[in-house]
């Protein structure tokens, strides 16, 4: 029995820290999804950029300063490139906004492989989080443990902002319907703007942990990530927070187990796998709401 | 007098032709020709003579044209008065030494021909279309021909041909799914990965197999198929992969499409890469030592003859289906048109053209891997798309023309440090390249969205008589 636990126990812990990070990022998509029925594909390269920042200023400064500077300098990229990317589509196809996300995340990685050379850099280690500890028989570091238990702090704190506040109240009217809210006098940019300042918090909150577990940060190592938390939030039916935080969390529990399994190839095609039959027999997702088509 | 004309233009065109002819065969010859002139009537102890000669052919086995004449020059000077340089040998020479500017003056004589004959376009309208498209084409190709060998098969020119002409390919194909039939979807690499593959696994030669698949002694398949059934064998499996995933992914609405096919795309990448598929696939390594082509002419036929195949199904009682489910799917549906199976048939054909996409893919970069065939890839060609217009085929032939000379070609210049009067220009370093690309591509995408033709395609006789306004100028 401890023999199987000792083997076992890490790729569970690994899994349920992972879920974690891919929770943080996947709440950046399903709420901008809520809302402007977009797929942010330069999601992912946000919370690569976030990595990136953390590298470079953090061998300058200090950690009391270099942490809370790159967080704010994430909100301060996704609040951009809402305003340049995507405001001036709002009235055109979401196709094209789409595809201007698109466009976002090439330029994006092209401009942080400008910048790095193409070469992966070294995280930094955080003092604390990336301590070793050992629990019954298998050694992880601290960020395991701290990964779940800040991201419920976090989800908890987002949908009190939800639920209990003028702003989150907006943001449930605007992603109820789009245009009545308009006409009830809500400044729609203002809650778009504050939804990818949300949103790019999270993702620079979940890079910091998932980096200082997976310590090389290249210019494309989010599109998978990014990819994966988007597949959570379809999974837990898109719109919804507490559906995406479960989504992510069954993702990253399942995908350590198939690499527990000695199928680590296939651990990214399964979570596809996972969203297509999500999509085939039951659309919606896990707690999503029930999409009417109008003709 | 139109008669006249027209008789002129073509007598125009074939001299043309005969004189260009006559410049690239003589090229060719010009060894046989040293060769000949190879004095045996003189003692062929002359051994400074004999060296001057290999040098002469030394230079022309290296293709340094210039070299190549400066040796010539010297050999003639010295040896020529002994040698039988005959009428004959000496237009040939001729002919070789003033190469590039005869080829000019044929191209010339061709194109003042060409502009003579549209001209007369009335006249020529009557005959039946097809043959109009057949005649640009043949000039088309003969013109890229006469280039290539100007150039050398291996210039950046070819190389932006070869790469632009397989991508034009892909872009259509992406096109006929995405413009012309409203299906959002990302899995276009996945597509030309198999077809990449498919097309390697059979036509690695048999006895560098064993090389090939070291890890994997020597792999399944032992036999090679000849390059064009494998092109078309590399279609018909990626179109059979298209056919398995349409059949629950069709069923999603656009954004779900999008991302549904975009997952199947990573699977098929995963799947390609498994060890235990590794006697077929190769594993997660190299495949090499296939077939490919050196002229750039190869890619442009195959590319060619599978556009104009898109452009006639696009003409088709089918195309006319698949726009009218782009525009409205209630109302396609609601005049007869089964949703499902259109889709599915454009899917499955798009898969087909990018799985042969991918084959020359494969062919123009020599080896494969299945590591390379990103999601990037599909966005890149889905930008390709953009930028030349959903909905239009010269667009996307245009554009993906243009991506690929400005990518590999005229932006060069901004990934090389550059020091002007001892000062270096700031920013120029490896990668700014690609960032202003992108730039570029957002600006056009911001603000340009209907790309370069919109949803029109090119018109040659619209390009060459423009439209009168109506109601004349206002002169004031």
């Amino acid at each position: 029995m401890t023999d199987f636990i000792g083997a076992n126990l890490p790729y569970l812990l690994g899994g349920i820290s992972v879920g974690g990070q891919y929770a943080l990022i996947a709440i950046g998509y399903t709420m901008v999804y809520g809302i402007l029925r977009l797929i942010n594909f330069a999601h992912g390269d946000i919370f690569t950029v976030a990595g990136f920042l953390m590298v470079y200023m953090s061998a300058t400064m200090p950690l009391a300063v270099s942490l809370p500077l790159t967080i704010a300098l994430t909100v301060l990229l996704g609040f951009l490139v809402e305003r340049a990317a995507y405001k001036p589509l709002r009235e055109a196809p979401r196709m094209s906004i789409m595809i201007s996300a698109i466009g976002v995340s090439y330029l994006l990685q092209n401009l942080m492989w400008y910048i790095t050379g193409g070469l992966a850099k070294q995280y930094p280690r955080l003092p604390w989080v990336s301590d070793s500890v050992t629990i019954f028989t298998a050694t992880t570091k601290v960020v395991t443990l701290v990964t779940p238990v800040l991201t419920l702090a976090l989800v908890i704190a987002l949908v009190q902002l939800i639920n209990h506040s003028r702003i989150g109240m907006a943001m449930r009217a605007v992603s109820k319907d789009f245009e009545t809210a308009k006409l009830m006098g809500i400044k729609i940019d203002r809650v778009i703007s504050i939804t990818f300042i949300i949103g790019s918090f999270l993702a620079a909150v979940g890079s910091a942990l998932y980096f200082t577990n997976y310590t090389a940060v290249t210019p494309t190592v989010g599109a998978m990530p990014g990819l994966k938390a988007f597949v959570a939030a379809v999974f837990g039916g898109i719109g919804s927070i507490p559906g995406a935080v479960i989504g992510a969390f069954i993702i990253g529990v399942s995908e350590n187990i198939i690499k527990a399994l000695g199928l680590t190839t296939f651990s990214d095609a399964f979570t596809f796998a996972l969203l297509i039959l999500i999509l085939i027999f039951k659309p919606t997702g896990l707690f999503g709401e029930a999409a009417t088509d109008k003709v | 007098m139109k008669t006249a004309k027209i008789v002129l233009s073509l007598l125009l065109i074939i001299i043309a032709i005969a004189l260009v002819g006559y410049t690239l065969s003589s090229q060719g010859d010009l060894r046989d020709l040293v060769m000949r002139l190879d004095p045996q009537n003189l003692s062929s102890a002359d051994s400074r003579m004999l060296k001057a000669r290999d040098r002469v052919l030394d230079g022309l086995a290296e293709g340094d044209r210039v070299r190549d004449l400066r040796n010539l020059d010297r050999y003639l000077e010295d040896y020529g008065p002994q040698l039988a340089l005959d009428g004959e040998n000496g237009l040939e020479l001729f002919v070789y030494r003033n190469g590039p500017s005869l080829l000019a003056a044929g191209i010339a004589l061709a194109v003042i021909g060409a502009a003579l004959l549209v001209s007369q376009l009335d006249k020529l309208a009557k005959l039946r279309r097809p043959a109009i498209y057949l005649a640009l084409a043949a000039v088309l190709y003969a013109g890229v021909y006469i280039v290539e060998n100007i150039a050398g098969s291996s210039s950046m020119l070819m190389t932006v041909l070869k790469k632009g002409a397989i991508y034009a390919l892909i872009a259509v194909s992406m096109n006929l799914l995405n413009g012309f039939t409203g299906l959002f979807s990302l899995g276009q690499a996945g597509f030309m990965l198999v077809g990449a593959y498919t097309y390697a696994i059979f036509t690695i030669a048999t006895d560098s197999r064993a090389q090939v698949y070291q890890y994997y002694d020597g792999g399944l398949v032992q036999f090679a198929l000849p390059t064009l059934v494998a092109i078309v064998l590399a279609g018909l499996v990626a179109a059979f992969f298209a056919f398995l995933i349409g059949l629950p992914v069709l069923r999603l609405k656009s954004d779900y499409l999008a991302i549904a096919t975009l997952g199947f795309a990573e699977i098929i990448r995963a799947i390609f890469q498994y060890d235990g598929l590794g006697p077929i696939t190769n594993g997660s390594n190299l495949l090499r030592k296939f077939t490919t082509f050196d002229t750039v002419l190869f890619p442009f036929a195959v590319a060619g003859v599978c556009i104009a195949l898109i452009v006639m199904l696009i003409h088709s009682t089918y195309g006319r289906s698949f726009k009218a489910i782009r525009d409205d799917e209630v109302a396609a549906e609601a005049m007869g048109i089964n949703l499902f199976r259109h889709k599915q048939m454009s899917f499955v054909i798009s898969s087909f053209f990018a799985g042969v996409g991918g084959a020359l893919l494969a062919m123009y970069q020599t080896t494969v891997q299945a590591s390379a065939f990103k999601a990037s890839m599909t966005y890149e060609i889905l930008l390709i798309v953009v930028i030349g217009g959903m909905g239009s085929i010269t667009g996307s032939v245009l554009a993906s023309f243009l991506f690929v000379a400005s990518s590999e070609w005229w932006l060069r210049f901004l990934d090389n440090e550059l020091v002007i009067g001892g000062v270096q220009v700031p920013l120029l370093r490896s990668g700014f390249r690609m960032v202003v690309f992108s730039v570029v591509i957002m600006l056009m995408v911001l603000f340009y969205r209907r790309g370069i033709m919109g949803d029109k395609e090119f018109n040659l006789k619209r390009f060459l008589q423009p439209r009168v306004r109506k109601g004349g100028d206002v002169r004031g």
